[in-house]
């Protein structure tokens, strides 16, 4: 017997050249889930088509855009969020204050407006709104250590009351030139609506896919000890996208009250969408993960099932049920496909 | 000075009232492959992680380079060229190759990333140090371990490393990729880098460094040249104890038959196992994977169900279908997946000791906490498990006490049969010889045991008998003080060599 033998790990398999193999059947898995995505989102489109009478005509689809303009700002904001405070449904990034922060500067717009604020000041007391509701998610989440998902919660409920607090509850209507002309306006066959829609799309696929900042973001995300490693400053990258969603909710709001003329209450209701489609957007990319583009196609899916819907007149309720199955389905399609996937 | 690339010296680090580091010094030529190594707790992961910043030394210093460095983070350590190639690679695994290479250096015009640029200078880099190709487009997840470890590698040589720390880098490698990265650090040698290679395989060290530091409880306790100091003397430094020690052999005689299996067989997996195992032996089975070894433990652990044959606990038939009915019939059951299936890793010592037992401590529905707590206490003591006390949670417990845990949950349920699979599989050499003490223990007072593993060395060492499994049957039986590994060994790979004491 010889000390030498004691380092020798026994019986050392030499394994087969199967990487390549598992590296394949990894991304085949992955692959499947998106064809299969986009063919489910096809085959919805392709049935409203045919059995919803005037579904497919231009104006509706237009129509279908502009509807789903102030969803689409906030999944972005949402899906910037779970970017950078990755994907874990517990521990990662979400922001449940989005929907009551909508209402929250919608209210601050029109009380703003009818107390005699220029349209500017009051766009600019708005957008403070939405920041400083951002700030606060980060300043709990970043510097305070709490798990986003109660923050955000907490944060929710501070702002539907202050958005009580402004409006009693009550409809407000409001009366402005930026309102009207985001509302009548329009370009090239597109309203103001679609514009802004086109316009932060564009912006944000290109930040998020394409720069620097945006890879890092992800890293931070995806795994922080390396974003760390690399001498990235990761508190500051989970800060921004808090106050990035808070300032893409307060765009999102002035549209939202030209939309409605004023305020109304129950804007919060728009978050299970929110949820809904930023988490969807992840079985659109490769990587599991959100994305901007992801998000569009997902808003713009969910807005052809509620128009298809109303043109079948089936009740909107139903919407609220449909949803809730399809967050289901992806959170399990995802989860499923990380645990057998990877490795 | 001027040739040494790296020096630690007197670090000092405690936590709470364990001193981790009492005085280490590290010390490495320019342009050398240095060793360090040490049993786990000897303080190699805690220089580590002074060295990327992650820990303050308490007192000591710091040279790289020759040039003093008082405070290290790691955007600090990394302008100094030092790297370090961590066990578990540091990379997002939803990025592209390129995206993980580049992460923090990324090329670009202005803040736009220049993804063409990026994924050509990665397949380059990548090409010129191990000349291969990765998956074009591949995401770091969904590479193997030891093509993530390759994108790691390559990540630190962009950064023209002067001092790189490989930590445990053959831990999840196959041989053959092992030797491939043995290739590429004796080159970076030769270019000048200087290496810090940290091991558990006194053997990879012998092969590749010429100085090792030997670290035993937070000092360096010796700086040799491997390649003329025998193994055996390394090994001693490192535990404080010969080598013949590390096998407390024991004779027992042994007793009745305590578990039978006779004609057992499973399509696909075994056939005609017949093994008998005796109160007071310890019966080791081995054999290549595929063997059909594993799933025959996997059988009488209840796990999976034998076609054909019968299994008889003490001289009674017994069908084991399920763990639970095994663990009623007083098998203790150690898994290889200590994590896993071991022990439950957040809930404490106490808690995961008397978590078979508690029906024999609980009085009207009640736990007796009293009787518990003295239990369990006589147990830290009988296995010398080091815990900070019973209510320490064991993911904070070393892989060498978790596994006396697991053991201190079958004593504690008066098990009289142990089946072990691959039972010091990630142990550090010191906890190895207390669990092959405490087995020859058990056996002494008349518990029968069966251990699975590939360890030749830990077989022939600590078992009575040893029988080899090929190609799902049993092909040998050696007793343990005739046969050496090579014969084993043998045996495994279906050669007909070694002692001519086939089973009956």
């Amino acid at each position: 017997m010889t000390a030498d033998a004691l380092a020798s790990p026994g019986f050392a398999e030499p394994k087969a050249d199967t990487e390549d193999r598992a590296t394949r059947r990894a991304r085949r898995r992955s692959q499947i889930v998106r064809l299969g995505s986009i063919g489910a989102l096809i085959a919805v489109f392709a049935y409203f088509a045919i059995a919803a009478p005037g579904f497919a005509a231009l104006g509706n689809l237009t129509n279908v855009v502009e509807q789903s303009t102030v969803l689409a700002l906030l999944a972005f904001g949402m899906s910037i969020v779970i970017l950078g405070g990755g994907a874990d449904v517990i521990r990662g990034g979400i922001d449940l204050s989005l929907g009551a922060n909508l209402g929250l500067c919608a209210a601050a717009y029109t009380v703003a407006s009818n107390a005699g604020c220029s349209d500017i000041a009051a766009a600019a007391i708005t957008l403070a709104v939405g920041t400083a509701v951002g700030s606060l998610n980060a300043l709990a989440v970043v510097g305070l250590g709490v798990l986003p998902l109660l923050a955000t919660l907490a944060v929710m409920n501070i702002c539907a009351g202050a958005e009580l607090v402004l409006t009693q509850n009550t409809v407000l209507t409001a009366n402005s030139p930026l309102l009207s002309w985001i509302a009548g306006a329009s370009w090239l066959a597109l309203s103001v609506t679609d514009w802004v829609l086109v316009v932060t799309s564009v912006l944000l696929v290109l930040a998020v896919h394409g720069t620097r900042w945006g890879l890092r973001l992800q890293a931070v995300g995806a795994h922080t000890q390396a974003a760390r490693a690399a001498g990235l400053g990761v508190r500051g990258y989970l800060a921004g996208t808090y106050v990035g969603a808070g300032l893409l909710t307060a765009i999102a709001a002035i549209v939202q009250a030209a939309r409605l003329s004023g305020s109304s209450p129950g804007s919060g209701d728009i978050l299970l969408s929110v949820v809904l489609t930023s988490l969807m957007s992840v079985v659109f990319s490769r990587r599991l993960l959100p994305s901007i583009g992801g998000t569009l196609l997902s808003v713009l899916f969910i807005g052809c099932l509620i128009n298809g819907f109303q043109l079948l007149n089936v009740s909107s309720y139903w919407v609220n049920g449909v949803q809730g199955v399809l967050i289901l389905f992806v959170v399990a399609v995802r989860s499923l496909s990380t645990r057998t996937g990877g490795g | 000075m001027a040739t040494e690339a790296l020096a630690l010296r007197d670090l000092v680090k405690t936590f709470g009232a364990t001193r981790a580091l009492d005085g280490a010094n590290l010390v490495v030529e320019r342009g050398t492959i240095h060793g360090l190594i040490g049993q786990n707790g000897a303080g190699k992961s805690t220089i580590i992680k002074i060295l990327n910043g992650l820990y303050r030394a308490d007192a000591g210093t710091i040279a790289i380079g020759g040039q003093i460095s008082p405070s290290i983070s790691p955007r600090v350590i990394e302008r100094l060229g030092v790297h370090i190639i961590h066990q578990e690679a540091l990379l997002p695994p939803s990025f592209t190759v390129a995206e993980a290479l580049f992460l923090g250096a990324e090329p670009s015009h202005g803040p736009i990333l220049a993804g063409r640029r990026m994924r050509r200078r990665a397949e380059e880099a990548i090409g010129a140090y191990f000349d291969l190709t990765l998956p074009r487009g591949a995401l770091i997840g969904e590479l193997s371990a030891a093509q993530r470890q390759i994108v790691q590698i390559t990540r630190a040589l962009l950064n023209k490393p002067r001092v790189l720390v490989f930590d445990e880098p053959t831990a999840s490698l196959v041989r053959r990729e092992a030797n491939r990265l043995f290739g590429l650090i004796r080159r970076l040698r030769d270019e000048g880098t200087s290496i810090v290679y940290i091991s558990h395989y006194l053997e990879e060290v012998r092969d590749l460094c010429e100085r090792v530091t030997v670290l035993r409880n937070g000092r360096d306790v010796a700086t040799v040249d491997p390649r003329v100091t025998p193994m055996a003397d390394i090994v001693s430094l490192m535990i404080n104890r010969g080598i013949d020690e590390m096998f407390p052999k024991q004779v027992v005689r042994p007793g009745k038959p305590a578990l039978a299996l006779r004609g057992l067989g499973r399509a696909g997996a075994y056939a005609d196992i017949d093994l008998t195992l005796h109160e007071g032996e310890i019966l080791g089975l081995t054999g290549l994977v595929g063997s059909g070894a594993k799933e025959v433990l996997q059988t009488v652990f209840g796990l999976t169900r034998a076609d054909r044959g019968e299994i008889e606990i003490h001289g009674q038939s017994a069908a084991v279908p399920s763990p639970a009915r095994a663990i009623a019939r007083r098998l203790g059951l150690v898994p290889e997946d200590r994590r896993g299936q071991g022990v439950a890793l957040d809930i404490s010592v106490r808690e995961n000791a008397t978590l078979a037992s508690l029906k024999d401590l609980t009085r009207f529905g009640l736990i007796d906490t009293r009787r518990e707590r003295r239990q369990v206490d006589g147990l830290i003591a009988r296995l010398g498990i080091k815990t900070p006390g019973p209510e320490a949670r064991v993911r904070d417990l070393s892989g060498g006490n978790q596994q006396k845990v697991v053991l201190a949950k079958w004593l504690s349920a008066q098990s009289d049969i142990y089946i072990l699979d691959e039972p010091t599989v990630a142990i550090d050499v010191a906890a190895k010889v207390e669990i092959y003490r405490l087995l020859g223990d058990l056996a002494k007072r008349g518990a029968a045991i069966l251990i699975l593993s590939s360890d030749l060395l830990e077989l022939q060492g600590i078992c009575d008998r040893i029988l080899v499994m090929y190609r799902g049957r049993i092909v040998r039986q050696l007793g343990a003080h005739e046969t050496t590994p090579e014969a084993i060994l043998a045996a495994a790979a279906g050669a007909g060599l070694g002692p001519e004491r086939v089973a009956a």
